[in-house]
């Protein structure tokens, strides 16, 4: 077991940020805190790294309780934070150099992680930069430079794409994926449930400080009664045709919105052909139409009421 | 691991424009202007002869008491006078041009003609009035004691003042030096800046950037890894800073050279440690603490008599508690000390009372940072 949380409260006051929260993440995987903003992610993060003081519970990671004094885990943990958190009067280089070698006292095995990790971020071109003429995406490759260098057992990424573009991102997510075939353990947080169901092995939905599931993706598909969500975009669909579309076998709910008619099925049935039958028969016009599975998004939906980005 | 913090941290806050302006160039540019501004305090202490003429006719010539008594005092470097010998019609051109104070007529008594009253007028008026007074007594005891003429004039080539100056010191008074040392005093106390950065880089609660508190290093130490290298850039900014007041504006700190630099050290911890203090202490944004440090500092600059000398005294006199507790009023005074009294009684009570502002702001600092976990982020 990598990292195993118990019980773990924190309170703010009267607020409850952390809820009973327990977790355990072996060796070689890619675990994923998913929840909306303020649902306790950092915040479980940062009690993790020892640095929040905490009204309960019990963390170890790698088998041993960890404190502010543990080094000897420490130097084992590398830590990507959401904020960017690196020198900006130091070059790509130096601040690669200097978070290393809080870590590593080689100057030749240091300068070697330096040169790799640089690499493996795509920041060659840019060993000479000040932080500052780097673009977003630049920047939130060498804070996770900064975090990886010294090669760590265990990585912790919190919300390591926040503001970055499209591009960048991908390269940031494979880049993760990469670390974790190299032999890292991975925990992962975010708010953007694609990026969590892209690269995750293992997900927690978080919400207002406690866990409402965890499992693998397909897993967490499984504990909802969403199979299946048909969209067909078109211009008019009268509320009777709505009302007849309700009627077909599996069908759990339909929705007419903006051009969009959403019709969502019970699991384990495929209604997409019905549902083109319907179309034809009704003489419908649509313009596009398609079939999704349930995504993150939807479990959390079920789960809670709401979406994950409300 | 020293080196590897101590380098970084150096190449780090070198580049950081602001506070290097704020701690070097600042006072830099300032002691400029203070030389500009008080060069001439000096100057006005300084005297100069007295522009005086004397209307050149019979009545002169004849008065030979007087006249040698006018070409006395009108010789050498240090004399009173400038004197010329004129016509009256000269003289009352001359005076009309403001090229002389006044001019002396000499008849059946002396007169002097000034255009406007000024200090120079009445030294030209006490010169007159001693002489008739002088003369007069003389004539009475010439009169009346004929035998002690020898003694009398033997006396009266040796005036004797019955009053002694007694200087608690061998060093001259200078009214500029003050400006200068309260500069100085301010400049070490702009070392707050750095410790200020230093706290804001070590503290998790206070900037991302204390990936410090994740990494196997034990927090403490890295702490003073960094303040070593704010302490070194500070005290090459001081250095670079008196070198330029001793050597370019040519300030006089006396001749205890070891002793200002001693304080000067001091004074460069205080401001660090000041500065570390108000950060670790409020929680309030930079800019909040970067306005209590400046006020502050400004303040103590103020009342140890940056904009206004005679404050440091009012300040003694009227609330000498203050003085003491007016940690740059104890830098200011400590370069006095040495620059001014032959004792180091006053210095050492001045660097007793730093050190013990150090201690206060240090043991502070320490109270907060040495949480290894913070209540919140």
């Amino acid at each position: 077991m990598v990292v195993k949380v118990k019980n773990l409260v924190k309170r703010y006051g009267n607020l409850v940020a952390l809820d009973h929260l327990s977790l355990s993440i072996e060796e070689g995987e890619i675990f994923g805190l998913l929840g909306p903003n303020s649902s306790g992610k950092t915040t479980a993060i940062n009690c993790i790294l020892s640095l929040l003081k905490y009204d309960k519970g019990e963390i170890e990671i790698f088998g041993k309780p960890m404190s502010p004094e543990s080094y000897d885990i420490k130097r084992n943990i590398g830590i990507v934070m959401q904020n960017v958190a690196v020198y900006n009067e130091l070059t790509v280089y130096e601040n690669v150099n200097y978070f290393c070698g809080l870590y590593i006292q080689d100057s030749s095995t240091r300068k070697k992680l330096v040169d790799e990790a640089i690499e493996f971020e795509g920041l060659q071109d840019f060993t000479r930069f000040y932080p500052k003429k780097l673009s977003g995406g630049l920047l939130r490759r060498l804070n996770i430079a900064c975090g990886i260098a010294h090669k760590p057992k265990l990585i912790i990424l919190d919300e390591p794409t926040v503001a970055v573009d499209p591009q960048s991102r991908n390269r940031i997510l494979e880049g993760i994926m990469e670390l974790n075939r190299q032999g890292a353990t991975v925990i992962y947080t975010s708010d953007y449930m694609e990026e969590v169901e892209q690269i995750c092995s293992r997900i927690m939905i978080l919400d207002a400080g406690r866990a409402i599931a965890t499992g693998t993706k397909d897993e967490l598909k499984s504990m909802i009664s969403l199979g299946e969500k048909i969209t067909v975009e078109s211009y008019f669909v009268s509320q009777e045709q709505v009302e007849k579309l309700q009627r077909l076998p599996n069908v759990v709910s339909v929705e007419y919105k903006d051009h969009h008619l959403v019709i969502k099925s019970g699991r384990g049935f495929n209604n997409l052909e019905a549902v083109l039958d319907f179309i034809r028969r009704e003489n419908i016009e649509f313009g596009k139409i398609y079939s999704e599975l349930p995504t993150l998004n939807d479990v959390f939906l079920e789960i809670t009421g709401k979406n994950l980005r409300d | 691991m020293f080196a590897q913090i101590f380098i970084n941290r150096l190449k780090c806050l070198l580049r950081n424009r602001e506070t290097v302006f704020w701690t070097v160039a600042f006072p830099l540019v300032l002691s400029v202007f203070f030389n500009l501004a008080f060069s001439n305090l000096d100057k006005s202490e300084t005297f100069n002869p007295v522009n005086v003429a004397v209307v050149n006719d019979e009545n002169y010539q004849n008065n030979i008491f007087f006249k040698a008594a006018l070409n006395e005092v009108s010789k050498g470097d240090d004399r009173l006078f400038n004197l010329m010998e004129v016509t009256e019609e000269e003289a009352e051109r001359l005076l009309s041009s403001n090229s002389i104070d006044g001019y002396i007529t000499v008849g059946s008594s002396l007169k002097l003609i000034v255009g406007k009253s000024g200090i120079n007028q009445n030294i030209i008026k006490s010169f007159i009035d001693n002489y008739l007074h002088t003369f007069s007594t003389v004539n009475n005891i010439l009169v009346k004691n004929p035998a002690g003429s020898r003694a009398l004039f033997e006396n009266l080539s040796q005036r004797v003042s019955y009053t002694r100056e007694v200087s608690p010191s061998s060093a001259a008074p200078n009214n500029v030096l003050n400006y200068f040392y309260t500069l100085i005093a301010m400049a070490c106390f702009y070392g707050c800046f750095w410790g200020m950065r230093e706290i804001t880089d070590i503290q998790a609660d206070l900037s991302s950037l204390a990936r410090i508190n994740t990494a196997p290093v034990h927090k403490m130490k890295a702490f003073i890894y960094s303040l070593c290298a704010s302490l070194l850039i500070h005290l090459v900014e001081m250095a670079i800073l008196l070198s330029f007041l001793r050597f370019v504006l040519n300030v006089d700190f006396g001749s205890r050279t070891g002793y200002v630099i001693l304080t000067v050290i001091l004074g460069s911890i205080a401001g660090l440690s000041f500065g570390a203090f108000v950060s670790a202490l409020v929680k309030k944004s930079e800019g909040f603490k970067i306005g209590i440090m400046i006020g502050a500092t400004m303040i103590g600059s103020f009342l140890a008599g940056m904009m206004y000398q005679n404050m440091k005294y009012i300040v003694a006199k009227k609330v000498p508690l203050l003085s003491y507790l007016n940690p740059v009023n104890l830098l200011t005074d400590a370069f006095y000390c040495l620059y001014y009294y032959d004792t180091l009684k006053r210095y050492a009570i001045n660097m007793g009372l730093l050190t013990i502002f150090i201690i206060v702001f240090w043991t502070g600092t320490y109270l907060v940072i040495r949480r290894r976990k913070y209540a919140s982020i």
